[in-house]
This record gives C-alpha cells, sequence and structure tokens, in this order.
C-alpha cells in the first residue's frame, strides 16, 4: 500500500516536471511595442499663454537699485540700508510711484528653494519699506530664484552679484 | 577604472545632441555576445547595434565586439563551445530578424554556453518606425534576465535645454535619441514632473514674469494653469493616483505646501509657519510627502502625513539638505552639502546611515529612475550643466553632456512598457 503510494507520488511529481519543462521550453515571452504621439507647444511666437498675464513683458531696462545679499540669507545687509531709505524718502513724497521687487538667488542649492529665498529676499525689502512708511499697496515682489543671472562665472565674485534685489519704478 | 566612451550622434537630434560616456564600470560585468541568426542584415546590424549601446550603458555588461570573436555562429547548432569558454562569456544572445509590414519584429534568446543550449526565448513585435523603441526593449529584456530588474533603456527623460536663450522642454528615450520638444519659451522653465500614467506633465514656466504651474497633455499639447494667483506658484508633484498636485506657493506671504484636488480645485494647506516650505515629493503609497524647510534654520529634509499633517524631522547632517525624494519605502535620495561641494546623497530612514552618490562640485536635481536602481542629475562643467547619472547598486557612473546649449532638470519616466 505504502509503495504504491510513493510510486504514484513519483509519478504525479514527475509528469509535473515534464509539464514544467514543456511550457517553458515552448512559451516564447512576447510583447508588442508602444510608442507615444506629442505635440510641440511653442511660445515663442505671440500667442497668449492661458495664464492671466500679470504685467507686460516689457523690457524694464536697468534697475533703479540693487540691493546685495549674502549666502543662504534675507536679512538685510548694514551697507545696503542708505540705498533703501533713500528710496523710501522718494517713494513717501511721491505716493504714485509704484516699485517692483525682483528676487533672485545664485545658481549653489537647488531651483525651488533658490526661487522661495529670492522671493523672500524681495520681502525683506517691502518690508523695510513698509515699515519706514510706505504704503504696502505701491510695492509688488516677485521672485526669480537663480533663473536671471547678471554673471553666469561659477565663483564668488559672480554668486556675490546674483545674490540681489532688483528695484524698478514701474509707475 | 575601467573607462569607455561612446560617441553617440543621432540623425534626428537637433537641439542637443547628447554624448554618453561611461566614466566608471562595474568590476564584474556579465560578458556576452550579440549575434544575428543567418546572414547579417542592414536591419540586424542596426538592432545589436542599438541594444550594445543601451547595455554598455549600463555599465553592467562587457558586450563582445565581433573581431573579439574566435568564431561566428549562424545559429544555435553551429556554437563552438571552447571557443566560447575561453572567451569566459557568460551567454550568447542570438537574434531573429523578421521583417512584417514595414515592422519590425525581434525573437532573441538566451545561450547558455555550459549547457549549450538555450534556455529561454522573448520575442518583441514592433510597429512601423519603431526600431530604436524595440530595440530598448530587448535591452530592458536581456537586463532584467541577468540582473532580475527592469531595465530602463525603453523610458523617458524629461529635461530643460537652453540655447541661446531659448528654453525647451525636451522629452527623449533614455539614452538621448529621438528627441522632442514639448514646449518652447522664451522664459526660464522648471521642475518638470511626470504624472504617473505619462501621459500628461507639469511644470513650472516664467512665462508670465512669474513662477506659474502649469499641466500639459503630451498627446494633444492642451496647457491648464493650476491655480491662478499673483504670487508664486513652483515644485509640482503628482500623487501616485493622479487626483492630486502637490506644489508650493507664497500666496501667504512666504513658501507653503499645498495640495490641489486636480477635479474640484479644492485646495488643502499642509505647512503653516514662516520658515521656507517646498519641494514635496510623494511616496509610493500616496501618504506621506518629503519636502525641504528652512524651519530650523537651514534647509533640510522633512516628511508630512498628508492626513493628520503631523511633521517629522529627517535630515540632520550637514548645513543643506533639500529636494528629496523617495528611492523606496526605506531610503530617500536628495542634494546633500557636506563641506563645501553639493552632491546627491541617499539616506536610509531607519538608520539614518548616509551615503554620498556623487563627486562633482554643483550637483543638483536628482531623479530617480523606474527601477529604483539609477538617480540622474544635473552638474555643471565650466559655466555650463549637463546631465548625469549613477547606479546605485553597481555604483557605474555616465554622462549625458549636450554637445552644445545646457540640459538640465531631468525628470525620469515611469515605465511606459
Amino acid at each position: 500500500m505504502v509503495s504504491v503510494f510513493k510510486i504514484t507520488m513519483k509519478k504525479i511529481i514527475y509528469s509535473l516536471i515534464a509539464l514544467a519543462l514543456l511550457f517553458s521550453c515552448s512559451s516564447t515571452q512576447v510583447e508588442k511595442v508602444s510608442q507615444q504621439k506629442t505635440t510641440t507647444v511653442d511660445l515663442t511666437g505671440n500667442q497668449a499663454a492661458p495664464g492671466a498675464v500679470l504685467r507686460d513683458s516689457v523690457d524694464l531696462g536697468e534697475p533703479y537699485v540693487r540691493i546685495y545679499f549674502d549666502y543662504d540669507e534675507d536679512n538685510l545687509r548694514e551697507d545696503m540700508l542708505s540705498n533703501l531709505l533713500a528710496i523710501s524718502k522718494l517713494m513717501k513724497e511721491n505716493s504714485s510711484y509704484t516699485l517692483l521687487v525682483e528676487g533672485h538667488a545664485d545658481e549653489r542649492g537647488t531651483r525651488e528653494y533658490n526661487l522661495a529665498l529670492s522671493e523672500r529676499r524681495a520681502k525683506s525689502v517691502e518690508d523695510f519699506l513698509t515699515a519706514s512708511g510706505v504704503s504696502p499697496f505701491n510695492i509688488e515682489v516677485v521672485g526669480y530664484g537663480e533663473e536671471k543671472p547678471v554673471d553666469n562665472a561659477s565663483n564668488e565674485s559672480a554668486w556675490s552679484k546674483n545674490r540681489r534685489t532688483e528695484l524698478f519704478f514701474i509707475r | 577604472m575601467k573607462k569607455l566612451f561612446l560617441l553617440l550622434i543621432g540623425v534626428g537630434n537637433l537641439y542637443a545632441d547628447l554624448v554618453l560616456e561611461i566614466t566608471q564600470g562595474s568590476e564584474q560585468p556579465v560578458r556576452l555576445a550579440l549575434i544575428e541568426i543567418g546572414a547579417p542584415t542592414y536591419e540586424g546590424n542596426e538592432v545589436i547595434e542599438i541594444v550594445r549601446n543601451d547595455l554598455l550603458r549600463t555599465g553592467e555588461f562587457d558586450v563582445l565586439t565581433n573581431d573579439q570573436l574566435l568564431s561566428i555562429p549562424a545559429s544555435e547548432e553551429d556554437v563552438i563551445q571552447r571557443d566560447w569558454l575561453l572567451l569566459e562569456a557568460d551567454a550568447i544572445i542570438f537574434m531573429n530578424i523578421q521583417q512584417e509590414q514595414g515592422a519590425l519584429d525581434v525573437e532573441y534568446s538566451f545561450f547558455d554556453i555550459g549547457y549549450k543550449e538555450s534556455v529561454e526565448k522573448r520575442k518583441v513585435l514592433g510597429l512601423p518606425d519603431s526600431v530604436r523603441q524595440t530595440s530598448h526593449y530587448v535591452s530592458d529584456g536581456i537586463y532584467e534576465f541577468f540582473y532580475g530588474i527592469e531595465g530602463v533603456s525603453s523610458t523617458k527623460l524629461m529635461y530643460v535645454a537652453k540655447n541661446s536663450d531659448i528654453y525647451r522642454l525636451i522629452v527623449s528615450d533614455a539614452d538621448g535619441f529621438n528627441e522632442q520638444v514639448l514646449l518652447k519659451s522664451n522664459s526660464s522653465i522648471i521642475s518638470p514632473a511626470w504624472s504617473a500614467d505619462a501621459k500628461d506633465i507639469a511644470y513650472v514656466s516664467f512665462e508670465n514674469n512669474r513662477a506659474q504651474v502649469f499641466t500639459q497633455n503630451l498627446e494633444s499639447g492642451k496647457r491648464e494653469l493650476v491655480l491662478s494667483s499673483n504670487a508664486s506658484v513652483s515644485s509640482p508633484a503628482w500623487s501616485p493616483d493622479k487626483k492630486f498636485l502637490a506644489f508650493s506657493t507664497t500666496k501667504d506671504g512666504n513658501s507653503e505646501i499645498y495640495l490641489i484636488n486636480l477635479k474640484n480645485k479644492e485646495l488643502t494647506r499642509l505647512t503653516d509657519n514662516t520658515a521656507i516650505d517646498t519641494e514635496p515629493a510623494w511616496s509610493k503609497d500616496g501618504k506621506n510627502l518629503l519636502f525641504t524647510s528652512d524651519r530650523a534654520g537651514s534647509p533640510q529634509i522633512y516628511q508630512v502625513n498628508i492626513r493628520n499633517k503631523l511633521k517629522r524631522r529627517i535630515t540632520t547632517i550637514g548645513s543643506y539638505n533639500a529636494r528629496a525624494s523617495y528611492l523606496n519605502q526605506d531610503e530617500i535620495v536628495f542634494v546633500h552639502r557636506g563641506e563645501s561641494d553639493f552632491n546627491i546623497a541617499k539616506m536610509n530612514l531607519n538608520t539614518r546611515s548616509l551615503d554620498i552618490l556623487t563627486s562633482t562640485k554643483f550637483d543638483e536635481s536628482p531623479c530617480i529612475a523606474p527601477n529604483g536602481n539609477v538617480v540622474i542629475y544635473s552638474t555643471k562643467d565650466g559655466n555650463l550643466s549637463y546631465l548625469a547619472g549613477v547606479n546605485i547598486s553597481s555604483r557605474v557612473k555616465f554622462k549625458l553632456p549636450a554637445l552644445y546649449g545646457e540640459l538640465k532638470e531631468p525628470a525620469w519616466s515611469p515605465y511606459l512598457r
């Protein structure tokens, strides 16, 4: 009885192995190539983009003044304060003036962190001016991160020039 | 250290021809030969050349050239075993190339030199004009056979190319060929990201003089502004189920992380403090986000649970840790600044052990291949940025520098197969 059972088990196992071999030999794994079509969107012409146009993309020219910052810092440097006090005086005397403060960062570190850092630099300038009595309604801030360097080199001299805010009178 | 240099110049590459250079190869590569069954054909040579370059680019294969061979068998029956044992080859890949109505099909088998027989047969059915993609499928099949993980030759890379003040968002094959321009702009484009099904992308465009997040359908080119705001909106990341986009915005005065439900546009705010919070990256299960925050004085990596919004600090070593993403459940990859250089590092979330993967000076924008084993990133040589990669298990490094212009912000597609 026992030996018959053993033989049957052996037979089953052998036939299972044979079956497995049969399938592994005869079956060819087949896959089909897929390809994705793409469309090019060209914004270099004049067509309107779906995002609201916030400001005419006219060339603002040279900034009225540049305020420089230390590495990974948004605190205003002491040597930059006299420039800002002059701007404050000018804006308080001419309440119709509107100032655009563009924040920038050097290339070191990640683009997204630098975008946030550059905007915080612009905010520092705004905060200083509003604390000195300028109306916040006359100040716009924007961050450009490391996207618009004034000097493309990778050295401390270039980086110190790129860590900046640029102030423009836009109205 | 082994040095290999391959120059790959594509006919259709108009914007940024990629040069592939393997800067460091594996110590123990798999050695094999690629042989077409029957007389060599033009198409067969083309397929073999593409597969050969794909395998070499992993740094984990040593592909024998015809002049290294002692005998060239026309079929499996002709293999002279002794010749192959002398070459210490691991296998022969026999390829049978068939042309069917303008499409190329490739049947390939793995010939075991020790056993003198084919141990497995696979077939890729091509489409008209898909020789490169068909060949990449073969490469991925070979990679998977030997290493047990999916190859990534048939996936895509997305990146930003800058050339004389024109920015192009480009998608190409993983080897840099077959470049398609998705967006061409006079303004900066950053942070491109794939949806999990690879049908849509998101990115930041400065076309309206401010950082704004757009989504774009690859096939139709249809674009959508994700959130209209007077403040910066940036750093998009699709949830694994494609229902949400995580992003950062300064609409509350400083950079905070939000989720937007893409269907009903409902916003959920995840961070709330006076520090910079940005660069969200989803966990595979969609339950947590990694993000960068300077709430403790310097940029460090944190994790937030999107349900209860509890946060946990992840990195503590180094003055600058940013742009993290999950490699798997237990490991993350990010930009790390040690003494002075910015490198790509890997960290185990349980042991907190740090592993620096790269050695150039300005390494950033790390992005992980869908097999979780290759990291591509951007780095700089002089004033020009280019793309480079590192294989995590073999530590093979490669470069994808542009012949002209600059390449940055790489994003590796999910599997497309």
